[in-house]
């Protein structure tokens, strides 16, 4: 999100706070998360796929919401309302090809109405024909998972992303040779995609209350957390939604305090240091041991800075409307060890991998009872932190990235083992030169693991570590 | 709410059928116009979306030879001049204002004619004569 983007929201934000309550509160939301879909995807080189994306992540709302509500829940007027709102908006997003001579919302001009409509009544079909199967078939929750799981590898995946763009390009007859990668940018698809599986995992197993869709395509799309989480939980968010809210003055300034935090954060700070954070161009242009060590650090203050900027954005702006998302960053530099980091980093995230892998994983790896204790917490570790690299993206530096917090992890876990019952001290300077230790130790270990997530490439980053332990290149 | 939603339905009904009757015979100038302003702002991304498949590694090329200059355009003005078969032919006016170093270089858009074609309803550039 841009500096325009963010001070649209805000305001939108204070004036659904202001003037809206009740189910109005709501569904003024669900118009206002509607139009930011479209407006912050940004563009791209495939002809209207800045408006069939952000179209696409609504289907797959509507999708989840129908074979995870109880049947004919969307005739209730409620949700009918709600079905209405959204066909009815992108409906209106389409048609201002015919009405304003530049874009409206989208960056480029949308489709022709008559493909709109062909696309819609094939979505329809699609998710009238799931919806219809999905009655007491549980199965049909698996393979909505499979299929968002699907779409994120193809996403996160450099090379599937180039051949998915080349299968689109053929289709429209376009040039292969300038197929790229980058040509599918999918606004906000990895937090739309895990908040959806959270409902199809919690609705398998029982835990997922009632929602209306009015509540649940607000969750999903949310414009506050669209492009950087934090990722609530459904019921928590639809929780908020429920409660009577007036904006009050108290409530106004301490959502005024967080944003400008947030502000100063990404755009003095973050921005700043973005100018000397280490990147492919600067990991082949520094060779001496001390400035590669300056641009290491600036990368840890600055990726920090950046994302907690605007997760404190998205809170300050959420409270507006009376929504109290989920925090996602705890002091993390400060922790002494690094299960305390991982407890306090992308903590959305984490609590996701938690709930939805890791526990699960290690209820199932526990029944081999032949594996030994110390290879179950190394594999559970390993996996689960590979889980959380390979999210940001399928390519070598994030499963190394992946790797090495894995490898940290269980190592630290081991350590914790032996030390818990060796090293007593009564002793207050000791006590605060381990800790005073354990935060160098631990800020240290995830700074040299940043090399592998600021860069592209292994061969890269083996150079700066090289470079960062002073042995010359 | 009932009158709600039947008001909603019958503004997209109005849109819809405005859409459907929209003239669009200004639509091949307004092509060229939107090629011209996204080549001087040089946004490679939005590019692609406005020519035909056959011009656009000529459109990236013409794109890419804007890269070292800061661009605008002035006095702008686009309009058909004529067709040849399905091709709509466009003449503009103006000039693209290209900076390097401080100074100023104008080139005259009336220089070539722009081919525009239709696909798939949209009228994209499609190469210069």
């Amino acid at each position: 999100m841009g500096l325009t983007q963010i001070g649209a929201s805000i305001l939108t934000a204070l004036l659904a706070g202001v003037l809206t309550r009740g189910t109005w509160r709501t569904y003024s939301l669900l118009a206002l998360s509607m139009f930011a879909v479209y407006w912050f995807q940004p563009v791209a080189p495939l002809r209207s796929f800045d408006f069939w994306l952000p179209s696409l992540s609504l289907a797959f709302v509507i999708l989840v919401w129908l074979i995870t509500a109880q049947a004919g829940a969307w005739k209730s007027r409620i949700n009918f309302i709600g079905l209405s709102i959204i066909i009815g908006l992108v409906t209106f997003i389409d048609l201002t090809r015919y009405i304003f001579p530049q874009p409206l919302l989208t960056s480029t001009t949308p489709p022709q109405f008559v493909q709109y409509i062909a696309s819609v009544l094939i979505v329809l079909l699609v998710i009238f024909a799931f919806t219809y199967l999905s009655r007491n078939n549980i199965w049909l929750l698996s393979l909505a998972t499979i299929l968002l799981l699907s779409i994120l590898i193809i996403l996160k995946s450099p090379t599937l992303t180039l051949q998915a763009s080349i299968f689109f390009r053929t289709l429209a007859n376009r040039p292969i040779e300038n197929a790229s990668a980058l040509d599918i940018r999918w606004l906000g698809f990895s937090y739309i995609a895990f908040r959806l599986i959270h409902v199809l995992r919690d609705k398998q197993i029982g835990r997922l209350p009632e929602l209306t869709l009015p509540e649940f395509a607000t969750y999903v799309v949310f414009f506050p957390s669209l492009s950087a989480g934090p990722i609530d939980r459904a019921e928590r968010f639809a929780g908020d939604l429920k409660k009577d809210f007036a904006l009050t003055q108290d409530e106004t300034l301490l959502a005024g305090q967080r944003i400008v935090l947030g502000l100063f954060k990404k755009f003095v700070i973050a921005d700043a240091l973005a100018l000397i954070a280490l990147n492919d161009a600067l990991a082949t242009q520094v060779h001496t041991t001390g400035w590669m060590w300056i641009h290491l650090y600036a990368y840890a203050f600055q990726i920090y800075f950046d994302f907690s900027g605007y997760t404190d954005i998205a809170i300050g702006i959420a409270r507006l409307v009376g929504i109290k998302l989920p925090e996602n960053f705890s002091a993390p530099y400060t922790k002494s060890n690094l299960t305390q980091f991982w407890s306090s980093w992308h903590m959305t995230l984490t609590q996701w991998i938690r709930s939805y892998f890791f526990n699960p994983f290690n209820r199932w790896i526990r029944g081999y009872k032949n594996i030994p204790s110390s290879l179950m917490i190394l594999i559970g570790q390993l996996a689960t932190m590979l889980l959380i690299g390979l999210w940001h993206g399928i390519t070598p530096n994030f499963i190394l990235w992946g790797a090495w917090h894995g490898l940290g992890l269980f190592l630290q876990n081991r350590w914790s083992d032996f030390a818990k019952t060796r090293i007593i001290t009564n002793n207050p300077r000791l006590q605060t030169t381990l800790h005073l230790g354990g935060i160098l130790l631990t800020f240290h270990f995830v700074a040299l693991g940043w090399v592998f997530f600021a860069l592209s490439e292994p061969s890269l980053s083996w150079q700066v570590i090289l470079a960062l332990s002073g042995v010359s290149r | 709410m009932r009158k709600l939603i039947l008001l909603s339905l019958m503004i997209i009904a109005a849109l819809a059928l405005a859409a459907c009757g929209a003239s669009d015979a200004d639509a091949p100038a307004k092509a060229v116009e939107n090629y011209l302003t996204a080549l001087v702002e040089k946004d490679g991304d939005r590019l692609p979306t406005l020519v035909c498949g056959d011009w656009e590694a000529d459109a990236l090329i013409e794109l890419d030879s804007f890269q070292a200059v800061t661009a605008r355009l002035d006095n702008l003005s686009c309009s058909q001049t004529g067709t040849d078969g399905e091709t709509a032919l466009i003449l503009c006016t103006g000039n693209i204002i290209a900076t390097y170093n401080g100074e100023d270089q104008a080139l005259d858009l009336s220089g070539r004619t722009f081919q525009v074609t239709q696909e798939n309803g949209e009228w994209l550039v499609c190469g210069t004569r």
